[in-house]
């Protein structure tokens, strides 16, 4: 039995007066590799920010870790949604990582020579060693993104937690980032907030459907039963609506997957 | 030009245009880079408010102009932190009161006819000593404060939110930069006036910008380059009896012009 890393409990968040987030309940078990799914403005990000504890709860309690959310941020690497900002900045790829070491333990002045090796060990895990001293603005969008997972993965963390991290990237480079999540995946959770449906699902375990209220799916036993079209191996996308939406999955809590049927 | 070097005053402006270049070229690095070049913009007019209590009340203009200029700093601090989309309205606002302020207790200081012109366009032949010893001072808070903290201001300013994930307090150093931004403001007014220090904070570090890989290079760079604008200008300004504020800036001006040519051409 896994147990949990993420367990929230009823966690309601409202922006003023405006709810964005209704008695969601998740338990994200270790190696999982969870796919947030939802419409824009659904709540994914809200979610995300309240795991990180970027936002302060207003109902309901998350323990990240057995522990509250700002005091297990060195367990949580995280990759923000637009890695294109600041692409001007004068900033060296190595530096970018850098960023990634939790504040203590600091040498006095710069970096030290171990965190300095600890983040050439995490751009080797991305594949982008030889850009340790390029300047960040030079890569690619999606050399971009391996950098910022590498600054994720630099604080050795439990829980990876990605939003978007495909949004700008070509379609090469998509599979190739989801393939490195999935090699990083044998000894870390993964959770990935995701527009790309029939991609994410191809290598998440399981899917959680936000807006407002939170549906939750186990797919890792169902995955082998629907086949995949041509060499993509993509799912076809009215199986997996029909999948996630059928009424006789007995994975699914009923009452909140009317409600995703019903957001549609 | 060499006999001139003879004159204290002269002396005194090249020592002054070398120090204000060398905090200018770092700061305004940390200026560009984080975005805040219309918020040092509002501290250098607001300052004026400053400078006015200052002649008002018989305070030494530096203390007056700084004090003035770090309780607009924090006061736009506050704010950013709190409204960040009405940002440009408040930095209006507080930028229009300042010089209000300034020109109204000049005004109201008896017999004292102060020449307005030289603030806003630098009087950098009146240096006195006593303001080369601020100026060495704040270049040294500077230079200690960007290298103790180097890796939090790099963390701060290339992704704040990231920061604040890996436990660093974001809103000092915002905070920090301002103040740091305000005191340079400050000691430029001397040398290229309120109207222009915006232009010697970003010319410089737009081409080093372009020639620097990381934020140590371009603050290093910027300083140079800054210094050799302000020196080129001075000399420009003395040989053609110009008013050496605009000189500089002109100078930096034409610089970035023929940089920008070349480097397209590349």
């Amino acid at each position: 039995m896994n147990r949990s890393v993420i367990e929230i409990e009823n966690l309601s968040f409202a922006y003023e007066d405006q709810p964005v987030l209704e008695k969601v309940n998740l338990a994200v078990e270790e190696k999982d590799f969870l796919a947030i799914i939802g419409p824009n403005g659904g709540g994914k990000s809200t979610l995300l920010k309240l795991i990180l504890g970027l936002l302060p709860i207003q109902q309901g309690s998350i323990k990240v870790l057995g522990e509250p959310p700002k005091k297990s941020l060195d367990k949580i690497g995280y990759v923000p949604q637009n890695t294109n900002i600041n692409t001007d900045f004068p900033i060296k790829v190595i530096e970018v990582v850098l960023i990634g070491h939790v504040g203590s333990k600091r040498p006095l002045f710069g970096y030290s020579k171990d965190e300095i090796a600890c983040a050439m060990g995490a751009l080797a895990q991305v594949g982008m060693e030889q850009f340790a001293h390029g300047k960040i603005g030079s890569l690619s969008g999606g050399q971009r993104q391996r950098v910022m997972i590498a600054r994720a993965l630099c604080a050795h963390p439990r829980i990876l937690i990605l939003d978007e991290p495909t949004a700008s990237i070509d379609v090469k480079g998509q599979k190739e980032i989801y393939d490195l999540l999935k090699v990083l995946n044998e000894h870390i959770t993964v959770i990935v907030v995701s527009h790309d449906i029939s991609v994410i699902l191809e290598y998440a375990n399981k899917v959680a459907h936000v807006n407002k209220q939170l549906s939750f799916h186990d797919i890792s036993d169902k995955k082998s039963i629907f086949h995949t079209h041509g060499n993509n191996e993509h799912f076809c996308e009215i199986e997996l609506l029909q999948m996630l939406g059928a009424e006789n999955c007995n994975t699914c809590d009923h009452e909140s997957n009317a409600v995703w049927r019903e957001s549609k | 030009m060499i006999e001139a070097l003879q004159f204290s005053f002269i002396q005194h402006a090249l020592i002054a245009g070398i120090l204000v270049s060398l905090a200018a070229g770092i700061i305004g690095s940390l200026i560009v880079v984080n975005r805040m070049v219309f918020l040092a913009g509002g501290i250098a007019h607001t300052s004026y408010g400053g400078i006015g209590l200052a002649i008002f009340f018989g305070l030494p203009i530096f203390l007056g102009a700084s004090l003035f200029a770090i309780g607009a700093a924090l006061l736009i601090a506050a704010l950013t932190l709190k409204k960040r989309h009405r940002m440009d309205t408040f930095i209006g606002l507080i930028w229009a009161v300042g010089m209000a302020i300034g020109v109204i207790f000049v005004d109201l200081t008896p017999g004292y006819n102060v020449d307005l012109m030289s603030y806003l366009f630098g009087s950098i032949l009146a240096v006195s000593t006593q303001d080369l010893y601020f100026m060495s001072a704040l270049l040294i808070v500077i230079l200690f404060v960007v290298v103790f903290w180097y890796r939090d201001i790099l963390a701060v300013s290339y992704d704040s939110e990231y920061a604040q994930l890996r436990g660093i307090n974001v809103r000092f150093f915002y905070t920090l930069i301002l103040i740091l931004s305000a005191l340079t403001v400050v000691i430029a007014i001397k040398v290229v006036g309120l109207i222009l220090v915006i232009a010697m904070l970003t010319i410089p570090v737009y081409i080093a910008e372009k020639l620097s890989h990381s934020l140590f290079s371009m603050m290093f760079l910027s300083g140079l380059i800054a210094t050799f604008f302000t020196l080129m200008g001075l000399w420009f300004s003395y040989t053609y009896n110009l008013t050496s504020g605009a000189s500089i800036i002109l100078v930096s001006a034409a610089s970035l012009g023929i940089f920008l040519l070349l480097y397209r051409g590349k």
